[in-house]
């Protein structure tokens, strides 16, 4: 059983100046289910995705049954033997199911350049058949089903041929429990026939359920191979998060009181299909935390407190009656916001460091006749940029050219800037490394203590809990729980409360 | 999930169903409206048979202009384009004698190699479409003129069976049916559509992005060279216009193509442009039943594209639309 | 699939920041450096008549000039407007018709018939979510039609007191005022820095607090009142207006911006000196071809060539992720 099936021999990518990852070895045997852990940016999806040709390979090898691999792409990746479910959807629409199963191999349908559209859909509806999803037809436009049949599609398209290797990326987040059931069998199936799948999901307790052999990675680092059954959840979390965090990393207060000054009030918010019916206060000098699934609604809360959800019903107001309803309103009312999709929504990402952070206090910086001056925008950027320590060369250079970490300051420096009282962060610290974010912490730690408001919104609980005063859980667009600042506090308190 | 799988099935049959019945309801109204305003000449059956053989014209372009704008991309030779197969086409039917097969062939040819420019510099230069083709419209509607020495060309009498009945009917037909091969029975038709959908996905499942892109234009080329013979067959004769005026030819077939995007849910896009044309041709005979100045036509053309795009496009919200 | 924009970005920093550098100054000098060379070649190969006839080459920048400053703010935000030659060609009909009451009255009503037209496919653009080309190649064909219909028996013409106005200097002054106003908001109010924003990443901008639809709306207006106020300019020259008025002024100015440095896709990389050297460079370009007595077609021929050189070494690829 124990037989080498992949080998990842020195393996290493780099994205501009971040080093997702470094030095990468391990092996991974014939017949298991190999899981691979660690927290956001730890460089497990980058790894996959180098393994199935999705990214290219800066140095270091991938050896399959003893034989060097560098997949172009994913049907590449398939000739291979290796193949992939995606964390997005990975089907396209405007094509039938069986097209979408088939994409990249049609070449056996076809003859003399025409398509057997037939025989194409005979073969699709047999294989769902014997995967057991008969409700899904392969003659049907994928359009037709939702997320969670699609994924399924997905399930076929990628295992159907045997491959030697499937990599099952954070699949099982996007699934109902019925839907899990599912995968669980096809994992089950492909083991039984000694075949091996990489695991990636964030759900511990998934992991040590369904896996053979865990290997933790993070900030890009080989850290550990261990067999499941030797190993708890605890030791998991542990080898995950590492020594670096240590007291300071995170807030260490506990206990303060938090003014009873209300500074903002959600009262019956609802977007159609996102939120519905929410309630809750923002206190002076707060940090309330919002928590969940990334389904949960909770991404949403930060664009309806701002003013930018769409259709939605109910008042957002701030203690002086101001209702919020659109984002220049918010943002004259002393309210920043900053975005989960960071180069969409936040920076503007083709433009300069200080355009971007002078943008919304132009009007503080004009002169009485309402003109500007390079002058002026130039050493207010200058300051706030440097304020934040932006790693940067001057102010004029691209926001495109910065790391993760330095967008999400720059963005940072741009509602400092502005001196904004009411902060909403959505996942601030996503996929940025462990100094920037120790830095953000830091930052968010002394605005608490001047009297700003701060609203967190993210999926690492850990951080939650370290930072938040007040956490707030969301489930299926409505607050599931609320859980006050606590020392005892972990990750299995909210855990209960999402799922 | 399965009682609600029988009712999906259901719906895919009345899916085309409702698509053909919307479809038919547009031209019944269409015909009506303008039966009523003006009952005594227009939309007899023969009045009905000539529009629609008229709309067959731009259909045949219309439906391979249709792989180029399901990828996203946009294309403004396309009047160019038809203009300088046309005048290929006769010069190599007359000058070089080749008759019928020079029509056809030259047209097609000089099509297909327009679209293989548009392609190659779109993919080569990485610039939008609209703007390359915009930028070699210029450069095609100069060709034009020089290879027609700035006179008229007329196609002979006795070169026009493509004119008229069933000549234009079976060339027509025969287009429709290679575009409805493409589409459904072919690779590029898979393709077009994984990469209208996303491309980035349709890279990484080892789909040769640019080669298929250049593809539909070539397609696209070969289909308006078509298109370019039904045209002066029709119309007897083409003139090499300058200045970009050939872009007021690009309407009608874009016009069709919105219909078939708008139909593609309903699994029935080349009917639907083909059905689409027609209709656009019932309101332009209408208005010309009404004695309706020409002039007044193009007003009506561009408004009717604008109004076709404005019902058949949902509005996303949120959307960046550029 | 968030991550796969990054993957192309493995150059190490300062290369980046050099390479980029190198290219801002390509754009800010090789339109300059062109202008200066194909004015001097052109007055070699025509011994010298283009200079001695400059008052006659330059008759006609000034329509171009003043209607590009609207476009380009169009283009900064990065939409296209395909309806330029149909504005002029409506509202120098407005004008020729009310000059016959008040010429200052035909001047003021030209702008209006322009912001309506601009209003006319902001609506569609903005609120029914189309794409500005085709808004405009739409709005251009129905216009043109009026135009048409307006100009069937005979030109519309205008008072003839207009051509009292027609002189030099009173068209210098106009096109002046035009860019300077349009410098002064461009580089020193929020206006130019919002437009950016909107070209360079509209969500982003959004986000910031700038009200994107409002402004996309406003800017189609503004452009066409521009090309409504170049409307007099343009009649006081011809005095009438035929079916052809105002013809192919869309692509002009398209291909005098790109002439000029402009990237096609707007956003921070725009100058305003896109307009002045883009309307000149194709002026000069323009005379001086007709004056080495190139036929029609070989002129356009060499245009489209030099358009698509112009496009090409522009564009800036790096924020179209997915080109269309």
């Amino acid at each position: 059983m124990s037989e080498i099936r992949l080998q990842v021999k020195n393996l290493c990518k780099s994205f501009g100046i971040t080093k997702a990852v470094q030095d990468v070895s391990f092996s991974i045997n014939k017949g298991e289910v190999h899981a691979l852990i660690g927290e956001n940016g730890s460089g497990k999806s980058t790894l996959t995705n180098m393994l199935t040709g999705i990214y290219t390979i800066d140095s270091g090898t991938f050896i399959l049954d003893d034989e060097e691999i560098h997949p172009k792409n994913q049907v590449d990746a398939n000739d291979h033997g290796v193949s992939i479910i995606v964390q997005e959807l990975g089907t396209l629409s405007g094509l039938t199911v069986a097209e979408n199963i088939f994409l990249g191999h049609e070449d056996r349908f076809v003859k003399f350049g025409i398509k057997n559209t037939k025989q194409m859909i005979k073969e699709a509806n047999d294989l769902l058949h014997r995967y057991g999803f008969d409700r899904i037809k392969a003659q049907r436009m994928i359009d037709d089903y939702n997320f969670e049949d699609r994924k399924l599609v997905e399930i076929v398209k990628a295992t159907y041929f045997d491959p030697k290797i499937v990599v099952i990326d954070e699949t099982t987040t996007a699934l109902s429990q019925e839907g899990r059931n599912e995968l669980y069998k096809v994992m089950d199936r492909i083991r039984e026939s000694g075949n091996t799948i990489i695991f990636i999901s964030h759900d511990l307790q998934e992991v040590l359920d369904h896996s053979d052999t865990i290997t933790i990675l993070r900030d890009g680092v080989y850290i550990d191979t261990v067999k499941s059954k030797d190993v708890t959840e605890e030791d998991l979390k542990r080898l995950m998060v590492g020594r670096e965090v240590t007291g300071d990393y995170y807030r260490s207060d506990y206990g303060s009181v938090i003014s009873d000054e209300v500074v903002l009030s959600v009262k019956d918010v609802s977007v159609p299909g996102l939120l519905s019916n929410l309630n809750f206060e923002l206190h002076k000098g707060e940090i309330l935390g919002f928590g969940g699934l990334s389904e949960s609604g909770m991404h949403e809360v930060g664009k309806a407190i701002f003013g930018a959800s769409y259709d939605r019903q109910g008042t957002v107001k701030l203690s002086d009656g101001t209702e919020i309803n659109d984002i220049p309103t918010a943002i004259s009312h002393s309210i920043a916001y900053t975005s989960k999709d960071r180069d969409n929504e936040s920076v503007v990402l083709n433009q300069s460091i200080m355009d971007n952070i002078c943008l919304p206090s132009l009007d503080k910086l004009s002169d009485k006749r309402h003109m500007l001056h390079d002058k002026t925008l130039r050493t207010f950027a200058d300051k706030f940029a440097k304020e934040m320590s932006v790693k940067m060369v001057n102010v004029d250079q691209f926001v495109s050219d910065l790391s993760g970490g330095n967008k999400q300051k720059v963005v940072l420096a741009r509602w400092i800037g502005k001196d904004s009282d009411i902060v909403v962060l959505d996942s601030p610290t996503r996929g940025i490394d462990i100094k920037v974010k120790q830095d953000i912490y830091q930052l968010m730690d002394r605005m608490r203590k001047d009297g700003k408001s701060i609203i967190m919104i993210s999926e690492e609980l850990m951080e939650l809990i370290g930072m938040c005063d007040r956490i707030i859980i969301m489930k299926d667009g409505m607050i599931s729980g609320q859980i006050e600042r606590h020392e005892t506090l972990d990750e299995n308190n909210l855990i209960t409360m999402m799922v | 999930m399965s009682s609600s799988t029988v009712t999906m099935g259901q719906k895919k049959i009345t899916g085309s169903l409702r698509g053909y019945l919307i479809l038919l309801f547009l031209v019944v109204l269409s015909w009506g409206i303008f039966k009523i305003l003006t009952p005594h000449n227009f939309g007899s059956f023969n009045n009905m048979l000539s529009y629609f053989q008229a709309s067959l014209i731009a259909s045949v372009g219309a439906v391979g202009f249709y792989f180029v704008m399901v990828m996203g991309m946009f294309d403004f030779s396309i009047g160019a384009n038809i203009m300088l197969s046309a005048i290929v086409g006769c010069v190599f039917a007359t000058k070089f004698g080749l008759g019928y097969i020079g029509l056809v062939l030259g047209a097609l040819f000089c099509g297909c190699m327009v679209g293989l420019f548009n392609g190659s510099f779109y993919v080569k230069l990485r610039i939008p479409s609209m703007i390359v083709t915009t930028g070699l419209a210029l450069i095609y509607e100069a060709v034009a003129n020089y290879i027609a020495g700035g006179v008229e060309q007329t196609l002979p009498a006795d070169l026009r069976m493509f004119g008229q009945m069933p000549g234009d009917i079976v060339l027509a037909i025969a287009a429709f049916l290679v575009a409805y091969v493409f589409l459904n029975y072919t690779k590029i038709g898979t393709y077009t559509y994984a990469i209208g959908s996303n491309e980035f996905v349709a890279k990484n499942m080892g789909i040769n992005v640019n080669k298929y892109k250049v593809l539909a234009f070539i397609l696209s080329g070969g289909f308006l060279g078509i298109m370019a013979v039904l045209t002066i067959s029709y119309g007897s004769s083409m003139v090499a216009v300058t200045g970009m005026a050939s872009m007021s030819r690009n309407f009608v077939p874009t016009m069709g193509c919105f219909f078939g995007v708008a139909f593609k849910k309903y699994g029935i896009p080349l009917q639907a442009i083909i059905i689409g044309e027609f209709i656009i041709n019932i309101i332009f005979f209408g208005f010309i039943a009404l004695g309706a100045p020409t002039a007044i036509q193009d007003v009506i053309t561009g408004f009717a594209l604008l109004i076709i795009i404005t019902v058949t496009s949902k509005i996303k919200k949120g959307e960046i639309v550029k | 699939m968030a991550a796969v924009g990054k993957a192309g970005t493995t150059v190490n920093k300062e290369e980046q920041v050099k390479k980029v550098s190198e290219m801002s100054m390509v754009r800010t000098f090789l339109p300059i450096v062109g202008l200066i060379i194909v004015f001097l070649i052109f007055n070699v190969l025509t011994n010298f008549r283009m200079i001695k006839n400059m008052p006659l080459v330059l008759s006609q920048i000034y329509v171009t000039m003043i209607a590009t400053t609207g476009v380009f703010f169009i283009m900064t935000m990065g939409g296209l407007d395909f309806s330029q030659g149909s504005i002029l060609g409506i509202a120098s009909i407005v004008v020729c018709m009310v000059s016959k009451i008040s010429i200052p009255l035909s001047i003021v009503s030209g702008i209006i018939a322009g912001a309506l037209i601009g209003a006319f496919n902001g609506y569609f653009y903005v609120y029914r979510k189309i794409k500005s080309f085709i808004v405009t190649i739409c709005t251009m064909f129905l216009f043109r039609g009026f135009i048409k219909y307006m100009t069937t028996n005979a030109p519309v013409a205008g008072s003839a007191t207009l051509i009292n106005y027609d002189s030099t200097g009173l068209k210098v002054l106009l096109t002046l005022i035009i860019l300077v106003i349009g410098f002064v908001l461009f580089r020193y109010t929020k206006f130019g820095t919002y437009l950016k924003a909107i070209g360079a990443g509209e969500k982003a901008a959004m986000f910031s607090g700038v009200r994107t639809d409002l402004m996309k709306f406003w800017v189609y207006v503004l452009s066409g009142a521009i090309t409504g106020f170049a409307a007099f300019v343009n009649v006081i020259k011809v005095g009438s207006v035929t079916s052809s008025g105002g013809n192919q002024l869309e692509t002009q100015i398209l291909i005098a911006l790109v002439l000029g440095g402009m990237p096609i896709s707007g956003g921070a990389k725009v100058r305003f000196e896109n307009i002045i050297v883009g309307s000149l460079l194709y002026i000069v370009l323009n005379s001086g071809l007709t004056m080495m007595g190139f036929s029609t077609q070989m002129m356009q021929l060499i245009q489209g060539i030099v358009f698509l050189v112009f496009v090409a070494i522009f564009a800036d690829r790096q924020s179209l992720q997915v080109i269309k």
